[in-house]
């Protein structure tokens, strides 16, 4: 046996294992997305086991495309998933840079600062919606109703009552909404995922060059030159760490969608995935491939991006 | 214009002083060097002179002017560093030009400067490349012509060879000797190679635990040296120290001799030996003798090839007017 056929040989096992692991799964979701399957049908009780016979060609892809929210969703998903990446960038950027520089407490606010990553997401859901976001019994709606029952007071004051009477009561929002669950599930999210950026650049800017920081001081960069030029490019690579890891697993939001709205006005492909597979396989498989096109897209166009800040 | 002067400067680290009480005059366009063993401060003193380190008591003056609080930047002083400090994202062309670019000047005009600069030091072939992608002389050059192109007042190097290899260092150690020549700038050069002090300096300051042990020309240290750490840290091989008898008879408590004032003998001479290790260079030959009875090695340099092997008997006699002699303390006599 050659010294190139062993080590192959010992892969084997793992490789195979891995390729059945994505490939059956895949299979199955290919073969049920081109065939009628559905959970119940009084009608067509032979449509309700999978069977070659129900071949439907492309007709469950044609019937997602043309579904109301399937556009939606693709574009719902996107959107969620840039927010959160570019809030927890920033924020996380901007919290390792902070917590970098030695002051007392240290240790202490670093674990703080990273226990939000170990809250489990439905947990983290419910906490946000129910405490922080609800717009009576939340946070929220105890600030709003405490700053307007101030204005209140302030109304009543002799002299400059006159000038908060001019100011109108706060209203708070309901994140349940169509409009704004979303952004709720944006909000929850970044609070979870902003710990893992900030441990990810923390990590970063400790092996960061302290004789380039002194170099570029003598050189005469501001703190905010120094940044820009030394800080930022050195952060080029876990950023893109972050991205495109926080990018696999936010395309699959599915608890805090569930849990702000049930999906009203906030569906992304896996929540549609859910809803269809309440009784119709076929479509949520046809849906399915229709997310792993979308990951890949994703995927693809990240890993430029990486390549790009690996060539600079 | 480049005068530096320390007065009455003191650093400590929590309760460690590591440099006392130091008075310390830098003329312009003087190459002064910084020598002395690991830890001694040089690195600490330069650094305190660049404004990367506060001063726990005295002053600086940068011409005539108190440097003190000035920052850094703000010190006309330039520095190069022995891990080269270059910015890793930034060709060469923009890290030549980076200190001109955050003083705000045109790009022209950076562009202009970082041409010259790179054109003397041989780097405009290289002007585009990332640091990583080239070597370690290339790299020391470019942080020199970061350097340059400041135009600063005194450049202020941090072991910056000690990084290449022996032969590199050589050629580096020409170049910034060429170019303290054609610019007349002040420069302060630390190191604990002996050998780059010797051939670079107009000035040498030997420190020791944060101490000036004494300042001079190159061949005044070796001709003169102040005390036994000095005479023992200036010249290469080491001089070698004898104590008792041998030193009474000078009226000394310690003598030293260089290797290369002894005169080697096969047959006949004040000093009778064994040679353990010769080192034969070609040029020249280093003879490490043992069972002298006046020291437990005496080192010997001998111009030219000598025919000694290990084990072989040799005689020697030390130069009578090359003899240093010390007191108890170890001071000159
Ligand atoms: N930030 C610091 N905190 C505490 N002690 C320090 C610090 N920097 C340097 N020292 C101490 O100060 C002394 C002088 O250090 P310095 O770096 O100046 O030595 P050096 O002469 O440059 O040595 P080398 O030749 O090894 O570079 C050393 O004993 C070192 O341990
Ligand atoms: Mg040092």
């Amino acid at each position: 046996m050659s010294a190139r056929k062993l080590p192959r040989l010992l892969q084997t096992p793992a490789v195979l294992l891995l390729l059945v692991w994505m490939l059956i799964p895949l299979g199955m979701t290919l073969y049920f997305s081109f065939i009628r399957y559905v959970l119940n049908n009084l009608r067509r009780p032979e449509w309700t086991s999978p069977s070659l016979s129900n071949w439907r060609g492309f007709g469950n892809y044609e019937f997602v495309l043309n579904s109301k929210d399937f556009l939606f969703a693709i574009q719902n998903s996107l959107f969620i998933v840039c927010s959160i990446l570019f809030l927890t960038v920033i924020l996380g950027i901007l919290i390792a840079v902070l917590i970098n520089k030695t002051f007392p407490g240290q240790g202490i606010v670093r674990v703080l600062l990273i226990s939000p990553f170990f809250v489990m997401p439905a947990v983290n859901a419910v906490l946000w919606i129910n405490m922080i976001l609800d717009p009576v019994l939340g946070l929220q709606g105890i600030a709003v109703g405490s700053i307007n029952e101030l204005l209140d007071s302030l109304r009543n004051a002799p002299l400059l009552g006159w000038f908060f009477s001019l100011w109108p009561d706060l209203a708070p929002i309901s994140f349940r909404a169509t409009q704004t669950s979303a952004y709720a599930v944006i909000i929850m999210v970044t609070w979870q995922w902003t710990p893992f950026a900030v441990l990810i650049f923390m990590t970063s800017l400790q092996s960061e060059d302290q004789q380039q920081k002194e170099a570029a001081i003598l050189d005469g960069a501001s703190t905010w030159s120094q940044f820009r030029f030394l800080t930022l490019p050195h952060l080029a690579r876990p950023i893109a760490i972050v991205v495109m890891i926080q990018a696999i697993f936010h395309l699959s939001l599915y608890a805090e969608i569930e849990i702000v709205s049930r999906g009203n006005g906030n569906k992304n492909l896996p929540y549609l995935i859910g809803e269809f597979a309440n009784n119709n396989i076929g479509a949520a498989s046809a849906t399915g491939i229709f997310a792993v096109i979308l990951a890949n897209i994703v995927a693809i166009f990240l890993l430029r991006m990486i390549g790009k800040t690996l060539m600079e | 214009m480049g005068r530096i002067q320390l007065k009455n400067v003191t650093k400590s680290f929590g309760d460690v002083q590591v440099i006392p009480p130091l008075d310390l005059t830098i003329e312009d366009g003087e190459f002064a060097v910084f020598v002395g063993p690991s830890g001694c401060g040089k690195s600490t003193l330069l650094r305190m002179i660049a404004g990367l380190e506060d001063l726990t008591s005295g002053e600086i003056e940068i011409d005539g002017a108190i440097a003190t609080q000035v920052p850094p930047a703000q010190r006309g002083l330039a520095m190069v560093f022995q891990s080269y400090a270059l910015y890793p994202h930034m060709s060469v062309r923009k890290n030549i030009g980076f200190p001109l670019r955050m003083a705000k000047m045109a790009q022209p005009e950076i562009d202009q400067r970082v041409e010259t600069a790179a054109k003397s030091l041989n780097l405009m072939d290289y002007l585009d490349r990332k640091p990583a992608d080239l070597s370690g002389g290339q790299r020391q050059r470019v942080a020199i012509g970061r350097a340059i192109v400041r135009e600063p007042a005194a450049f202020l190097f941090d072991e910056p060879l000690s990084n290449l290899d022996a032969a590199l260092r050589v050629g580096m150690r020409l170049e910034i000797g060429e170019l303290h020549e054609r610019l007349q700038t002040t420069m302060i050069y630390v190191t604990h190679d002996q050998v780059e002090a010797m051939t670079m300096a107009n000035k040498i300051v030997v420190l020791r635990a944060g101490v000036i042990e004494q300042v001079g020309s190159p061949l005044h240290l070796y001709h003169r040296p102040q005390n036994e750490f000095v005479a023992g840290f200036i010249g290469s091989p080491k001089m070698n120290f004898v104590t008792g008898t041998e030193a009474e008879k000078h009226g000394a408590a310690t003598i030293g001799i260089r290797p290369e004032h002894t005169v080697v003998s096969m047959s006949k001479g004040s000093w009778k030996g064994r040679v353990g290790v010769a080192e034969h260079l070609g040029s020249d030959t280093f003879i490490h003798v043992h069972d002298t009875g006046v020291a437990d090695m005496v080192t010997v340099r001998v111009s030219g090839d000598i025919a000694v092997k290990h084990g072989d008997t040799v005689y020697l006699t030390p130069q009578a007017d090359q003899i240093h002699k010390f007191d108890a303390q170890g001071l000159r006599l």
